[in-house]
């Protein structure tokens, strides 16, 4: 029970906020970067239920957080959907 | 892929405001903003040479924020004050934003007429079939049954298709979207900027605080999701019969014509006067 456990964790090891992981994406395409700014942002959850391939989260107190940056595909549906204008999406090389 | 370069909201928001937005969390009148201020980047218009025009209600509160020539009037009247303000200054973009009650309730008949005059100005109408900001009374487009603090038992009244109206009395350039479609939203309010006339783009929104509580529709997710399970772009809309057009939100252009602008035509009655002269 505890050896599962601590490989789930190990595997789902959150990002820091803002940066982007050294793990390669494992399928070719854009790739953007997404920042979301903590102060505007009023955790409404729109941009964690409808981002196509789930690179954000939610903490405990409901607001987002970018968990699986590396998995960004730079869509911009997240940064055009915000109603706070509170995330922006940088695509990078 | 809506736009390459991420764009800069700050330089079209106002830095003295208090952020976040005053609107509830989610609401989809942040997601209008976000795409008129796109828009607006992307036909690449100077802050100066932009008017922004509302009347009162929860979209009044947008022009607050963005750092425009702004002008927050009074209710219903924000397409009388920017018809003065047009015809002063002709050469200011004026974008009059509304509320579903603030354009067909209070401000219905400045609605008509300005659609008639076809004067060289983009309205949008905001429509979350509600009046949020006051408690949740039932606005002219709030569907047939559905319920609002006036209206506990259910609305008796005919939802008010706000393009068809303005096709109707008017307007140069109508077409719907809802805030699900926002990439889609961009397209159009593009297009209604760089007409010449007047041009009405209703933004199918949703109020989760009254609308969606009264009606059992759920919070912000659901109420999104709503939205994108219930609308159609035309061409799908013409495979559906009536009673299951009726019951869809039909996204798309409803009416682009070219006809002529009130401006040019009163132009030709001021020369024509001089020439009498």
């Amino acid at each position: 029970m505890t050896e599962t456990g601590s490989a789930e964790n190990q595997a789902a090891q959150p990002v820091a906020p803002g940066t982007v992981s050294e793990t390669p994406a494992k399928k070719k395409g854009p790739r953007g970067k997404v920042t979301v700014f903590g102060t505007w942002c009023k955790g409404c959850g729109i941009c964690v239920a409808f981002c196509p391939t789930g690179v954000l989260s939610l903490d405990e107190n409901g607001h987002p957080y970018v968990e699986f940056a590396e998995k960004c595909s730079a869509c911009h549906w997240c940064d055009t959907h915000c109603p706070d204008l509170a995330i922006i999406v940088e695509p990078i090389e | 892929m809506a736009h390459e370069e991420p764009i800069n909201y700050y330089e079209y928001l106002r830095p003295n405001k208090k952020y976040p937005n005053v609107w509830c969390s989610g609401c989809g009148i942040g997601v209008v903003m976000g795409s008129l201020i796109r828009a607006i980047d992307r036909i690449g218009l100077d802050k100066n040479d932009v008017a922004v025009v509302s009347g009162i209600g929860c979209t009044g509160r947008m022009p607050v924020y963005m750092d425009f020539n702004t002008m927050h009037t009074t209710h219903g009247r924000a397409l009388a004050f920017a018809t003065g303000l047009k015809i002063s200054r002709p050469k200011l973009h004026v974008i009059v934003v509304m509320g579903d009650g603030d354009a067909m309730a209070i401000g219905g008949n400045h609605f008509l007429h300005a659609c008639r005059r076809n004067i060289d100005m983009t309205a949008i109408v905001v429509n979350n079939w509600i009046y949020g900001m006051t408690g949740g009374q039932y606005s002219p487009t709030t569907p047939l049954n559905a319920r609002a603090t006036t209206a506990p038992y259910g609305n008796v009244e005919q939802a008010m298709p706000i393009c068809e109206v303005a096709a109707a009395a008017g307007a140069s350039y109508v077409a719907r979207t809802t805030v699900y479609h926002a990439t889609e939203m961009d397209k159009f309010l593009e297009a209604a900027i760089r007409k010449h006339g007047f041009s009405v783009v209703e933004t199918v929104s949703y109020c989760h605080t009254t609308f969606g509580r009264l009606n059992k529709r759920g919070g912000v997710v659901d109420m999104m999701r709503w939205l994108k399970d219930n609308s159609v772009g035309q061409i799908a809309a013409q495979k559906l019969d009536e009673e299951e057009k009726a019951a869809k939100i039909v996204r798309g252009v409803v009416c682009d014509v070219e006809k002529p602008e009130y401006l040019d035509l009163y132009q030709q009655v001021i020369d024509r006067a001089m020439e009498a002269k």
